[in-house]
C-alpha cells in the first residue's frame, strides 16, 4: 500500500509553525496552516485537500499554488511530492461565465 | 460539428511549427490560442537566440515569431485567436470558448502545445503587489512598453532570470541584485556576464526572507542559506526596491493531456507533470501529440523542432505521408534537436556540477558565483589570444549550443567545428579586419575587438552595446570592468550600427593600455 493510501499511518501531532498564516492559495485565500491542519484531519490526497479547502479551485485553477500545496502536503506526510498525484483535470480548463458555458454549439460552426 | 484533420492547441513556437509541417503535407489544420496575439512567448523575446543557422541562431525571438506566422499563413494554417480550449474528450473532440459560445470541434489528430506556467515561491509578503513573475515583467516591458518598476530585485539566476534581468536594465530599470538559493548561477555564463558588467551583484546561496511594505512592495530582505536551505542568522541584507521579480522555473501546462486520458508521469528532469511521449511526441493515445514545454521544459528553439516533428508524425498517423518520409524528416529534425541538447546545459547535465569543458578547460568558479570571469581566468580560454593589431577576444568559457561567430567572420578567424557546443577558437594565423561581424553575431555578447596597437599608450576596445540613447563619437564616459566596477575614463572613438548588426551597436572606446583586457562596458558619464 502506498504511503498516501495508508490512513493508519501515524504522521504525528499538528505542530504550529510561525508562517502558518501565510496565504498559499491566493484565489481562495487558504493559508499554509489550514493546509497542514487538513492533512492532520485525514486529507492525504490533493483531491481530498481540494474538496476540503477549495485550494486550486479559484480563478487560476491551481496554476499558481498547485506545486506549493503539493509540497506542503508532502512535507506533512513525510513523503516526496512525486508520490502525490496531481489534481484531476476537468473541463472547463479555464474559468468561464455560466452564461457562456451554457451556450454550447454542439453542432459546431 | 466542425471537423479538421488536425487541431493544434497553442500558437507558440511549438504549436505554429507543428501546424506548418502538417499543413504543408496537405492536412487541414486549425490552431487555437487563448491570447489575442499569436506567437506565445516568442514576441516577448527581444534577445538574439542561440543555436546554429538551422535553429535560426542570432535572430531575435520576436523576428522568429514573425517568420513562423508568415510561414503558417503561407502553408494555409488557420489561426483562431481569443479561442480558449476548455476540454479535450474521447475521440478527439475539442470544446473551445470563442466569444460567448462554446463550440465543439473534432479532428483525427490533436497536437497539444500549451506551453508552461511560471512557478512561484512563498515568503513573508509574497502576495504583496509588486511581487511579479519574470514573464509578467517581460510582457510589460517588451509588449506594452511599460517599466515593471524602478528598482527591482530578481530571484532566480537561470536563463530566464539573467535574460529578463538584462532586459530590465535595457528598459531603464535598476536591478539591485540577482538572488538564487542554489550555490551556482543556473543560466549561461555569457548571460550572467552581461548583467554583471552593468554592475548587478549576484547573491548565490541566498533567498528572500521577507518582502516589506503595507500596500505594496517597498523593500526586501534576503539572507544566506546553509546546505539544508535554512537561513543563516546574521546574513540578512536589505534592499530598497519597488518590485520583486520571480524567475524560479516553469511547470508544464499539461492539464489537457491529463484530461484526455494520456498516460502521465512526474518527471523532475522535464520540469513536472508531463504526458509520456514516444520519439515523435505522440502520447499514449494514438493521434494525440504533445510538443514544446508542455512535454518537458526546454527553450523555444527546441520547442520549434519538437513541434515540427509532431506535425510530420501527425501527417503520417493520418496517412498523408509514407513511413519513409516520416523517418527521413524526423531523423533530420532529431539531429538538429540533439545538437541543441548537447553541452553542459543539456537536459542530461541538469543539476550536475561540471568542472571542466569538453576541451578540458576549467570552468570558472567566479563565473558561476559572481557572474564574470576574472582577469586571470579569461586568458585561459581558446577565444582569447594576444595578437598584433586588431583581433577578436571571445570570452566564451562554457559548452553551450551556439556557433554564429564561426560563420560571421569573413576571414575565417574563428573556428568552432562541427560540434556546435565547442568553445570558439581564435586562429592566430588569420587576419582580422576589424569588421565587427563576430561581435554583433554573438547572442551572448561575449565577443570584443581589441587593438593593443591603437595608438601610443592606448588600446581600442569594441564592444556590443544594446542601450539607448547611443553615445556619440567623441563622448567621454566611464569604462566598467567585467564585475561592473568603474575602471577608468574612456572616450568613444567610433559608433557603428549597420543593418547586418541587427540593432547590436558596436561601440569602440579608447582606454589606457593596461585597461585593454579589463574594460568591457561603457557607462555614459
Amino acid at each position: 500500500m502506498s504511503k498516501v493510501n495508508d490512513r493508519s499511518r501515524d504522521i504525528g501531532e499538528f505542530i504550529p509553525q510561525p508562517d502558518d498564516d501565510m496565504i498559499i492559495c491566493r484565489c481562495e485565500e487558504i493559508t499554509k496552516g489550514e493546509i497542514r491542519r487538513a492533512v492532520h484531519d485525514g486529507m492525504f490526497t490533493i483531491t481530498e485537500i481540494r474538496r476540503y479547502l477549495r485550494t486550486g479551485m479559484g480563478l487560476c485553477q491551481g496554476q499558481t499554488c498547485g506545486k506549493l500545496v503539493k509540497g506542503i502536503v508532502a512535507r506533512e506526510l513525510k513523503i516526496s511530492p512525486l508520490e502525490l498525484e496531481s489534481a484531476v483535470s476537468r473541463a472547463p480548463m479555464r474559468p468561464i461565465e455560466m452564461e457562456v458555458f451554457g451556450n454550447e454549439q454542439v453542432g459546431g460552426k | 460539428m466542425k471537423r479538421y484533420d488536425c487541431i493544434v492547441v497553442g500558437a507558440g513556437p511549438a504549436g505554429l511549427s507543428a501546424a506548418i509541417e502538417a499543413a504543408k503535407r496537405g492536412l487541414k489544420v486549425v490552431v487555437f490560442d487563448e491570447n489575442s496575439k499569436p506567437g506565445g512567448q516568442l514576441f516577448k523575446q527581444i534577445h538574439k537566440f542561440f543555436g546554429s543557422k538551422e535553429h535560426r541562431a542570432k535572430i531575435r525571438g520576436f523576428k522568429i515569431g514573425e517568420e513562423l506566422l508568415k510561414e503558417a499563413n503561407d502553408a494555409g494554417v488557420e489561426v483562431v485567436l481569443n479561442a480558449i480550449v476548455i476540454g479535450l474528450y474521447l475521440d478527439k473532440e475539442v470544446t473551445v470558448k470563442i466569444d460567448d459560445e462554446v463550440i465543439h470541434y473534432k479532428a483525427d489528430a490533436v497536437i497539444i502545445a500549451t506551453g508552461a506556467s511560471e512557478n512561484m515561491v512563498t515568503f513573508d509578503g509574497w502576495t504583496l503587489p509588486g511581487v511579479i513573475g519574470a514573464g509578467a515583467a517581460q510582457t510589460m516591458m517588451n509588449l506594452h512598453g511599460v517599466q515593471p518598476g524602478k528598482k527591482i530585485l530578481m530571484l532566480g539566476s537561470g536563463n530566464v532570470g539573467v535574460v529578463v534581468g538584462y532586459q530590465l536594465i535595457q528598459a531603464g530599470c535598476e536591478v539591485v541584485a540577482i538572488v538564487d538559493a542554489a550555490p551556482r548561477i543556473g543560466g549561461y555564463g555569457v548571460h550572467a556576464a552581461k548583467v554583471a558588467r552593468c554592475g548587478v551583484p549576484f547573491y548565490l546561496s541566498h533567498t528572500i526572507i521577507k518582502a516589506e511594505g503595507e500596500e505594496c512592495v517597498t523593500g526586501v530582505t534576503i539572507g544566506e542559506v546553509d546546505s539544508k536551505w535554512q537561513i543563516i542568522p546574521g546574513t540578512e541584507k536589505h534592499f530598497e526596491v519597488d518590485t520583486i521579480c520571480l524567475a524560479v522555473g516553469l511547470s508544464p501546462m499539461s492539464q489537457l493531456t491529463k484530461m484526455a486520458g494520456c498516460i502521465m508521469e512526474e518527471n523532475p528532469k522535464k520540469g513536472g507533470y508531463v504526458p509520456v511521449c514516444d520519439e515523435y511526441g505522440e502520447t499514449s493515445i494514438k493521434g494525440i501529440f504533445a510538443a514544446g514545454d508542455v512535454s518537458g521544459i526546454e527553450e523555444a528553439s527546441s520547442a520549434m523542432i519538437e513541434g515540427r516533428i509532431a506535425g510530420v508524425a501527425a501527417s503520417y498517423r493520418l496517412g498523408f505521408i509514407e513511413k519513409e518520409e516520416l523517418e527521413e524528416k524526423a531523423e533530420e529534425l532529431e539531429k538538429a534537436l540533439s545538437s541543441l541538447r548537447q553541452g553542459m546545459f543539456g537536459p542530461e547535465n541538469k543539476g550536475k556540477d561540471i568542472e571542466k569543458t569538453d576541451e578540458g578547460f576549467e570552468v570558472s568558479k567566479n563565473l558561476l558565483k559572481k557572474g564574470y570571469l576574472t582577469d586571470e581566468e579569461v586568458t585561459k580560454y581558446p577565444g582569447v589570444k594576444t595578437m598584433k593589431g586588431i583581433h577578436p577576444v571571445i570570452e566564451c568559457s562554457q559548452n553551450i549550443p551556439c556557433n554564429p561567430c564561426q560563420d560571421a567572420c569573413p576571414k575565417n578567424c574563428i573556428k568552432i567545428g562541427a560540434n556546435i557546443t565547442s568553445l570558439p577558437v581564435v586562429d592566430e594565423e588569420s587576419t582580422c579586419i576589424g569588421c565587427g561581424m563576430c561581435v554583433a553575431s554573438c547572442s551572448g555578447q561575449s565577443i570584443f575587438l581589441v587593438n593593443e596597437d591603437y595608438e601610443e599608450g592606448y588600446t581600442s576596445v569594441t564592444l556590443p552595446y544594446e542601450f539607448l540613447p547611443l553615445p556619440e563619437k567623441g563622448a567621454k564616459g566611464i569604462g566598467l570592468d567585467r564585475s561592473g566596477k568603474e575602471a577608468c575614463e574612456v572616450e568613444v572613438i567610433d559608433v557603428k550600427s549597420v543593418k547586418a548588426f541587427d540593432n547590436t551597436n558596436l561601440l569602440t572606446i579608447k582606454v589606457p593600455n593596461e585597461m585593454g583586457m579589463k574594460v568591457r562596458f561603457f557607462k555614459q558619464a
